[in-house]
């Protein structure tokens, strides 16, 4: 009798420490993904996936009036040169490969700064929609980064002195207001790094240049 | 002494068995509990939902995307079959193609390196801030950069592709990259030369990062040389509102 519950005893503690043993093993390799959300911060995400799928479907949409009318030009043995081209410029203006105009904002950048600063303004500009970026008018693309310490920072072997700009193509509103709004990058900006001055302007046309970069992969293969 | 040893022989096995199996689920509750130490579990209600819509959306946002992959094949096919034989026709899918090549419109596979950034698994000292302990944005934004600065040509995050307007952002413990949810551990490949770890390495801004995310706080930073990586297209909007393309490319451009 005494022998069958001290089995049982092993037994149970065997269970159980199969179970933390997994549940130890799983929280080394995954995240606790959205069970690990708060309210406020799940209403975030919501909003950031409506926003994106929004513009997928715009995206979509557009693709598949390109798709008919390419079709129908085919069907009528008929290349729409016109569309080729504009197809074209629209995938080469968005890479940087093609110089861009267009209304945007203008941030003016006076003092020590650091590299990985003056990237979190680029990653916020992304995220307010900025469609062309460029850092003391260098086009920026794929792979363009800037880097360096405060006083010593380049961008494309370029060097950007003690004042440089960064400028933006999008909603100048929408980008501003990101920008200047209480807490947001500028207030952040003024707090951690006192010496440096960060000036926004709204302006009506920017004329930003093509990248100098090579972005044809030269060891990375097309999945055709 | 000998009492002792008398007494130590005198324990049953199963007794024996049963302390050690229980001082293993100590360390094994104490452990679990430690590793969740830095994370705020939350409970109430109204996330239920939320969670609910968050996982549809997500899903509607990878079919979308699927979309968007399969239109432009079938776009990039329609446009190579027209009229082949016009010299300017051939010349323009032939830039087409290398348009979409650049743009990251196209996956790629080469050699390369896979980097992998988790949450620090180290007890948080009191007075340190928690997040500290956490993979946040900023970490995986500096992993890209690096790589761009090795010599990196595409990168990914948890398969999506870094383009030239990729935002990534903090999302509680998570991150939103292309506005897409992703979870841990983040993955970041990157296609490049073959020595694209040995430039890594020796970089200073790298070694400082290993030092300053990994030592100081354990985040944990892990490498991997597959023989060949896949970075997938990016399946995002390419769509200029604001930005008109100039009719031309201009001479300087590549």
């Amino acid at each position: 009798m005494r022998r069958t519950s001290s089995q049982l005893s092993i037994a149970g503690v065997a269970v159980i420490l199969g179970i933390l043993l997994v549940l130890q093993l799983r929280s080394q390799t995954a995240g606790p993904g959205l069970d690990a959300l708060s309210a406020q911060e799940l209403t975030d995400l919501v909003g950031n996936l409506n926003t994106r799928n929004d513009l997928l479907r715009t995206e979509r949409a557009q693709l598949q009036v390109e798709a008919q009318q390419l079709s129908a030009a085919e069907a009528r043995g008929e290349t729409s040169l016109g569309q080729l081209n504009t197809d074209l410029a629209r995938i080469e203006g968005w890479t940087g490969v093609r110089s861009v105009t267009g209304a945007g904002i203008r941030v003016t950048i006076t003092g020590p700064v650091p590299g990985v600063v003056v990237e979190d303004l680029l990653n916020e500009l992304r995220n307010g929609g900025a469609e062309a970026l460029s850092v003391a008018n260098v086009r920026l693309v794929a792979g363009s980064v800037v880097a360096g310490n405060a006083g010593a920072i380049s961008v494309e072997n370029t060097p950007l002195g003690n004042t440089f700009e960064v400028a933006a193509i999008g909603n100048s509103a929408s980008l501003t207001g990101l920008l200047t709004r209480a807490g947001g990058m500028i207030a952040q900006l003024r707090a951690t790094l006192p010496d440096v001055e960060v000036i926004v302007t709204p302006v009506e046309r920017i004329d930003m240049p093509p990248t100098t970069r090579a972005l044809t992969p030269s060891h990375g293969t097309p999945h055709l | 002494m000998t009492t002792v040893a008398a007494r130590l022989r005198s324990i049953p096995s199963w007794q024996v068995t049963l302390g050690v199996a229980l001082l293993a689920l100590g360390f094994l509750i104490a452990a679990q509990l430690q590793s969740e130490a830095p994370r705020v579990s939350y409970t109430t209600q109204e996330r239920v939902p939320l969670i609910g819509t968050a996982r549809q959306l997500q899903s509607q946002q990878d079919d979308l995307k699927q979309q968007i992959l399969n239109l432009r094949k079938q776009i990039a096919d329609l446009e190579s079959q027209g009229q082949g034989s016009a010299v300017q026709v051939q010349q323009l899918n032939t830039d087409l193609q290398a348009a979409r090549v650049a743009a990251g419109l196209i996956g790629l596979h080469g050699s390369g390196l896979v980097i992998q950034l988790q949450d620090s698994t180290s007890a948080v000292p009191p007075g340190d801030n928690a997040t500290d302990y956490l993979v946040s944005s900023k970490d995986v934004r500096m992993v890209i950069d690096l790589l761009w600065l090795a010599g990196a040509e595409a990168v990914s995050v948890n398969g999506e592709r870094v383009t030239q307007s990729t935002a990534l952002l903090d999302i509680g413990g998570s991150l939103l990259v292309n506005s897409a949810y992703q979870n841990q551990p983040y993955q970041v490949d990157g296609i490049g030369p073959a020595d694209l770890y040995s430039r890594l390495s020796t970089s200073a801004a790298f070694g400082e990062f290993v030092r300053a995310r990994g030592e100081r706080f354990g985040i944990r930073i892990s490498f991997a040389q597959p023989a060949d990586i896949t970075v997938p297209a990016y399946a995002g909007t390419i769509n200029l509102r604001y930005a008109r393309p100039a009719a031309s490319r201009a001479p300087s451009a590549p």
